[in-house]
């Protein structure tokens, strides 16, 4: 879909720089860092995002911009609202009665906050990798189908097979390119009848990678993917996580530090009070911060 | 030993001490299940068992638990075994052993001594007093063996000087009970024996921390040992008084099975296979009423279980959590605890004159026993898609699946063994119900033929189109059945079977039809487990 397309009421969108500003609380006013210029197409951008929960002020004024093509980490303390945020770009937060959004969130320039959109369509191209490996406890197979199926990109089943509509084929092919790009393929090829949580944990949470490929997303949100996994099983994740940024836009969260720098592009640290307190390329972030707290907490000084 | 030194790490050779204590461990236990087994009358008092009347072999028992328990406790007391005990048994047993105290000084000279109830009272609280002295004051060895070991001796006592004999029997003025000889005898001793059990454990581990452990673990086993008995009772009681009427002219190649042209040997089980009240057959069956709670277990569940699932589906999944879900599951509970003849009076009368006149039917029987087990299936439905995580639903919706294809590719399948374990109580349930179909099935005693449900569907040309005026009969059914026969006092062919014979039969006929479904649905639910292993 083109830009020109789109009704756009939000000026920001046709600035053709696109920009990430600070909130602009005394807090963060105090600290140099003003904004960011991100290489690249923008994927996502962010406009004075607010989450409340209640009477809870999950997130603050929060606006960024995220590259196509590209791993950006969000980091930050527990409780700073980095995973709500995540949550705000394929709107699982409207999964939450007590949540209120107020901002604009664009996706490839359409904004996904506005009435008509469809949930169905956003969180197709917008996916999401959970902290636990939560695959379904059906086969391996059925898991990386489930989605294809559901939305009609694969016909199976019993009706399929007796009107001749049967696309085992596809569906095959489908499963074994999700798996093969989430780099589970060898190691279950050979059972992929079997039941999905006889796997490991690193190797279910690859299987809930493949599964969120299966669908073909243009992002992949990932609420830190490897925290429940032993160092070996987040290496690979780190390995994959490098290599779907070639085709995908990332945005993960994660607690940990040296993982971040070792995979994102860009990296942006939310700190207490859910608001975004800088956001920069990795490299800048991890050794040249312009906050004295960002610095504090990159380095382990602080959170 | 003296309580400062340490325990051995390691006992290479079992004890004096456990060797008696275990003995009177097994004997206990053995005690027990012969108490229990001459309680239900699979023993009898009277059998001679090597010599000596079953009755002489309780009080033998008891008099060597009691011996062996007290001679235990004063062994450890002055130091002849090697025990560790703690410096008193506790306030619990005391208590409870008071109590006990209590009640028979009370009876033994109130009632059995006729001295009025002022001077069993006072007995009563002495006897109580010492017997809760004697568990707190000693140590825990004295204190955890002396009450039991006495009690055993003392009821030993009395049988083996005939005080208690099996016609010895005992009517309290204030109580319309009487204790008679032939149960009061294995009752008693069965108490004894968990009292024994106990404190047989406790000494078998030299007391203290470990001997609670296993005088906990030997009278709970003991407990659960009582449970299992009781179910194998009832089924077995049921079954050895039923089993002749069953087999009554059966074979194994008496029968024959028509496949088309075939004729095949098959077995032969005129009980099931026959009409109730038909003159044309030898041995009057109970082939109408097995039918009728098919049929009516069948049509119970075809209405609850959709309706059911559905409304938890809606409660669950789609209802928020307020003032609505409240009120629905406060009128759940209600109707789950609604007393089954209510039912059945509702069914009589409002169900009936809505259908077939106001005769008896099948169809209000279908009814109600639905109703009946709607609740059950909701609250179990609901149980098990509550269980079911919110992870799968989360990684539902983030692949952009919409709700409903959520609910029912991921929350029902994984909800489905819970689901199926709640038709399997409600159908449990609702199969031997009485009361409700009394009130609106009933029609003849002894049914001459089963209800022809599937051959009397017949399509008309003007709604509803389908019609089926065998679900417009009344019918019978097992449970009714057996009503039906005890209340006439007669079965159906009198000079033959006696109405205990038949009915015998027909309550073993509908125990097998409940194990049956039970059958069928523990298998179901192990094929959705299966499916899903979760």
């Amino acid at each position: 879909m083109s830009k020109s397309e789109i009704d756009n009421t939000n000026p920001a969108s046709t600035d053709p720089e696109t920009r990430t500003v600070a909130a602009e609380s005394e807090e963060t006013l105090d600290d140099a860092w003003t904004e960011y210029e991100t290489s690249g197409d923008t994927a996502i951008e962010v406009e004075d995002l607010n989450v409340w929960y209640g009477d809870d002020h999950a997130l603050r004024d929060i606006s960024m911009s995220i590259p196509e093509q590209s791993v950006t980490a969000l980091v930050g303390p527990s409780g700073c609202g980095k995973s709500t945020f995540l949550r705000c770009l394929n709107r699982m937060n409207d999964r939450i009665r007590a949540a209120e959004v107020e901002g604009s969130v664009e996706l490839h320039g359409e904004e996904i906050y506005q009435d008509g959109v469809d949930l169905v369509e956003l969180r197709k191209r917008v996916g999401q990798v959970f902290q636990h490996p939560n695959p379904f406890p059906k086969s391996i197979r059925d898991n990386i189908a489930y989605g294809p199926r559901k939305h009609g990109d694969v016909t199976t089943g019993l009706f399929a097979r007796l009107t001749g509509r049967h696309e085992g084929e596809k569906e095959e092919r489908i499963v074994r390119e999700s798996l093969q790009r989430s780099a589970l393929w060898d190691e279950v090829k050979d059972r992929l009848d079997h039941n999905a949580m006889d796997l490991s944990g690193g190797q279910q949470q690859r299987l809930c990678i493949a599964r969120c490929l299966a669908v073909d997303p243009e992002v992949i949100l990932m609420d830190e993917p490897a925290s429940a996994l032993d160092p070996v099983a987040t290496a690979k994740i780190e390995d994959l996580i490098e290599s779907l940024a070639e085709e995908y836009t990332v945005v993960i969260v994660t607690h940990n530090m040296q993982q971040a720098s070792r995979i994102s592009d860009q990296t942006a640290v939310f700190l207490t009070g859910g608001q975004l307190v800088e956001y920069d390329d990795t490299e800048t972030i991890f050794e040249d911060p312009e906050s004295q707290r960002v610095e504090d907490y990159v380095t382990g000084k602080f959170g | 030993m003296s309580t400062d030194t340490r325990n051995p790490l390691v006992r290479a050779e079992s004890s004096a001490l456990e060797r008696v204590a275990g003995g009177v461990l097994a004997v206990s236990v053995l005690v027990f299940a012969l108490s229990w087994a001459t309680t239900f009358e699979w023993l009898r008092m009277g059998d001679h068992v090597a010599g000596l009347p079953m009755v002489d072999w309780f009080g033998v028992a008891n008099l060597l638990m009691g011996g062996a328990l007290v001679t235990v406790g004063l062994a450890s007391w002055v130091g002849l075994v090697d025990t560790s005990p703690s410096d008193e048994a506790g306030f619990v047993p005391g208590i409870i052993f008071g109590a006990m105290g209590l009640a028979t000084g009370f009876f033994v000279v109130a009632d059995w001594l006729d001295a009025g109830a002022l001077a069993g009272l006072g007995a009563g609280v002495l006897v109580g007093i010492a017997a809760v002295a004697a568990t707190v004051v000693p140590r825990e060895d004295l204190g955890s063996t002396l009450v039991p070991g006495s009690g055993a001796l003392l009821f030993g006592g009395l049988i083996a000087f005939d005080v208690l004999t099996v016609d010895w029997w005992f009517a309290p003025t204030w109580w319309s009970m009487r204790f008679v000889g032939y149960w009061a005898i294995p009752i008693g001793t069965s108490l004894v024996a968990l009292l024994t059990v106990w404190s047989a454990g406790k000494a078998r581990s030299g007391f203290g921390t470990a001997g609670r452990q296993t005088g906990a673990f030997a009278l709970i086993g003991l407990n659960a040992f009582g449970m299992l008995s009781i179910l194998t009772l009832v089924i077995a009681y049921v079954v050895s008084k039923g089993l002749p009427m069953l087999l009554e002219g059966a074979s194994l190649a008496g029968g024959t099975l028509s496949l088309g042209p075939l004729s095949l040997p098959w077995v032969q089980l005129p009980f099931v296979t026959n009409a109730t009240g038909s003159i044309f057959v030898d041995v009057p069956g109970v082939m109408p009423a097995v039918m009728g709670t098919i049929w009516l277990v069948v049509g119970a569940i075809l209405l609850a279980v959709p309706l059911g699932v559905g409304a938890a589906v809606f409660l669950t999944e789609y209802a928020e959590r307020g003032r609505l879900t409240a009120v629905v599951e406060i009128a759940t509970n209600g109707l789950w605890s609604t007393p089954s003849i209510v039912y059945g009076l509702f069914g009589f009368a409002f169900l009936l004159p809505r259908f077939a006149d106001g005769g008896s039917n099948i169809l209000s029987g279908q009814l109600v026993l639905g109703f009946m087990l709607l609740p059950l299936v909701l609250i179990t439905a609901r149980e098990a898609m509550l269980a079911v995580p919110d992870a799968q639903r989360d990684a539902s919706a983030a692949l952009g699946v919409s709700k409903w294809e959520t609910i029912r590719s991921v929350v029902l399948p994984s909800a489905a063994p819970g689901i199926v374990t709640g038709v399997i109580l409600g159908v449990g349930r609702i199969a031997g119900e009485t009361a409700p179909i009394l009130l609106t099935i009933r029609a003849s005693n002894f049914p001459r033929s089963s209800p022809g449900v599937i051959e009397g569907f017949r399509f008309v040309g003007s709604p509803p189109f389908v019609t089926n005026d065998a679900l417009l009969q009344g019918a019978s059914a097992l449970p009714l059945q057996l009503y039906t026969t005890i209340q006439a006092g007669q079965s159906p062919r009198p000079s033959e079977f006696s109405f205990s014979e038949f009915g015998w039969g027909v309550a073993l006929v509908l125990l097998l039809v409940v194990l049956g479904f039970y059958a069928i649905g523990i298998a179901s639910r192990i094929y959705f487990r299966r499916k899903i292993r979760s």
